[in-house]
């Protein structure tokens, strides 16, 4: 199946099925590898419905990896089960295998919840999910605001990228001149690049009063809202239902089945 | 700086949650009741375009120091064109579009982020920027400059909160954590700073109007006390909770050397080591230490008065 965008559609089960999927993983105790082993067997289910790969799926989900050296120190600061001490070098290491559970459990858990994300986003388009949370009472303001901003992203990206390339063609050097040499001091280059935002800013609040003044021509009063909203989806409470079920499923598995 | 999902307890980010949704929710109220700087309660699109701008902005980069390199977070940017208000309403749109559409920052963990950048980065920094401002003479010069500090100040804090709620949820070491953190983010700041002054000194430039249509907000004295004591109050229970039972320098040099007897005792002992006769613990210290800061800014009004009165009678 191919990934599917079903723009126009009730994407509230989706969203809420992500939330919940994902406070279920993050409820579930440290070292509990088989509970998490189980999350991840339902998120690359979910992943093959919307027509993506486990092994692309993990790929992707390697984004939260960086966030691993937050969770390293753990490991050798811990001084309780201690696995292993001795010294590398003129450190005197000590490796705990609490803090090896408490850092192996925190990055697990940041992967397969970045894998939950993933397939959200791949199922229903970012407009269908500001849809999705407009019906589930997200503020208006906020709404409006995420989806203008997910609607113009993409042009001041590129409007960003094109004075990248005027700044980097303007920076040419010389052959056998090493990078470092390129450009001025840190103020210099601050300035550089301070004045790029601060032209894409001027650009866009140009770009802003245009549109706005396009849409009170066509008598727009500031809203995005629609009176044509998705048809509700008639089971969704059926489908919240199952989805919370599994959530509990996956938490009792987190402390029932043994731990490592 | 944005956290993935896994790292925070469950407790702190649901508490982290609530506490995001009430200060928006005032964000929202504030931004509804008053058109703030450049009129953006009422201009929807303007506020979108700015939040596509903030994450267009963040692709502009230079090489700083130490490995790392200078690009923008904008929460003071915003905050500073739009007004506190809706700037934090902007930055909360751009980090929840980062989380869901660029799965950059959880989806259980985006209360903390936002609260981390938005609100401590945005709003927080916003209003010190204009407390600064106010107190350099609010200038031009020194309503950039302080808008650069604040950008600074944003970020160092929000990579200190960040660290803190790692080291409460167990995830790290804050001891380790706290001071990598900060080390590092002192020069993503630096990077932030000079960006900010550079963009608005910019904009002040090419299109003065932009930022003088900027109010400046005098709140009365009362709400500046009533902000000053309960900033007060929560650091020093704050502070209290982390503080450390080892001895200070001081103290520790004169352990080491043998020559902490020689201290002669005080003639009298009003609340000798910071106990309160009757409390116990840090309940002690912590009012301790209230009663310790209340003084001293007795005694800095009652110098103050003198001083006024002296230069009013020459």
């Amino acid at each position: 199946m191919s990934p599917a965008t079903p723009g126009g559609r009730d994407a509230r089960a989706a969203v809420i099925a992500a939330l919940v999927v994902i406070v279920a993983i993050a409820l579930l105790p440290m070292g509990a590898y088989v509970a998490l082993a189980l999350s991840w067997f339902v998120v690359i289910t979910a992943g093959a419905y919307v027509g993506l790969s486990p092994l692309r799926l993990a790929r992707r989900g390697a984004i939260a990896l960086p966030f691993v050296l937050a969770a390293v120190p753990v490991i050798f600061l811990r001084t309780d089960e201690l696995l292993w001490s001795g010294a590398v070098g003129p450190l005197d290491l000590t490796i705990s295998g609490a803090g090896l559970r408490i850092a192996l459990t925190a990055v697990l858990k940041a992967w397969v919840s970045v894998q939950a994300s993933i397939v959200l986003i791949t199922y229903v388009d970012a407009p269908t999910i500001v849809t999705a949370l407009r019906r589930m009472r997200l503020p208006e303001a906020i709404a409006t605001s995420a989806g203008l901003t997910i609607r113009y992203l993409e042009l001041l990206r590129d409007e960003a990228k094109r004075m990248l390339r005027a700044r980097t063609a303007r920076s040419a050097s010389p052959v056998g001149v090493g990078r470092e040499r390129i450009g001025g001091s840190i103020s210099w280059r601050a300035r550089t690049t301070g004045n790029l935002v601060g032209s894409l800013f001027l650009r866009a609040y140009s770009r802003a009063q245009r549109i706005e003044e396009a849409a009170a021509s066509r008598g727009a009063t500031g809203s995005l809202s629609v009176g044509t909203l998705p048809a509700a989806d008639p089971r969704l409470t059926l489908k919240v239902i199952g989805v919370v079920l599994l959530a509990l499923f996956l938490t009792l598995c987190g402390a029932l089945l043994p731990r490592l | 700086m944005h956290l993935p999902d896994g790292f925070l307890a469950p407790q702190l980010a649901l508490a982290l949650w609530a506490a995001t949704a009430l200060i928006v929710g005032i964000s929202l109220r504030r931004l509804a009741a008053s058109r703030d700087a450049s009129g953006a309660a009422g201009r929807p699109i303007l506020m979108g375009l700015v939040g596509a701008f903030i994450f267009a902005a963040q692709m502009f980069n230079f090489p700083v120091a130490a490995g790392t390199s200078g690009h923008l977070l904008g929460g003071v940017l915003a905050g500073y064109l739009l007004g506190p208000w809706a700037g934090t309403i902007v930055m909360t749109t751009v980090i929840g579009v980062q989380a869901l559409l660029f799965q950059d920052g959880g989806l259980l963990a985006l209360g903390a982020n936002i609260f981390n950048m938005g609100i401590i980065g945005t709003l927080g920094g916003t209003l010190i920027a204009r407390a600064l401002a106010l107190t350099l003479g609010d200038s031009r010069g020194a309503r950039i400059a302080a808008a650069g500090f604040a950008g600074w100040l944003s970020v160092m804090a929000g990579a200190g909160i960040t660290a803190l709620q790692l080291g409460l949820s167990g995830t790290t070491d804050i001891s380790v954590g706290l001071p990598a953190m900060l080390g590092v983010h002192v020069f993503i700041g630096v990077g932030e700073a000079l960006i900010t002054i550079a963009a608005l000194t910019f904009i002040a430039t090419t299109a003065p109007d932009l930022l003088n249509a900027e109010p400046t907000v005098r709140t009365s004295l009362a709400r500046r006390v009533g902000a000053g004591a309960i900033a007060t109050v929560v650091v020093i229970t704050l502070a209290t909770l982390f503080a450390s039972a080892d001895p200070d320098g001081l103290n520790y040099v004169a352990q080491a050397l043998g020559f902490s007897h020689v201290e002669a005792g005080a003639p009298f002992n009003l609340f000798a080591g910071y106990a309160i006769p009757g409390l116990d613990g840090t309940a002690s210290t912590i009012v301790a230490a209230l009663i310790g800061a209340a003084l001293i800014v007795g005694l800095i009004l009652l110098l103050s008065r003198l001083a006024a009165s002296r230069t009013g009678d020459q």
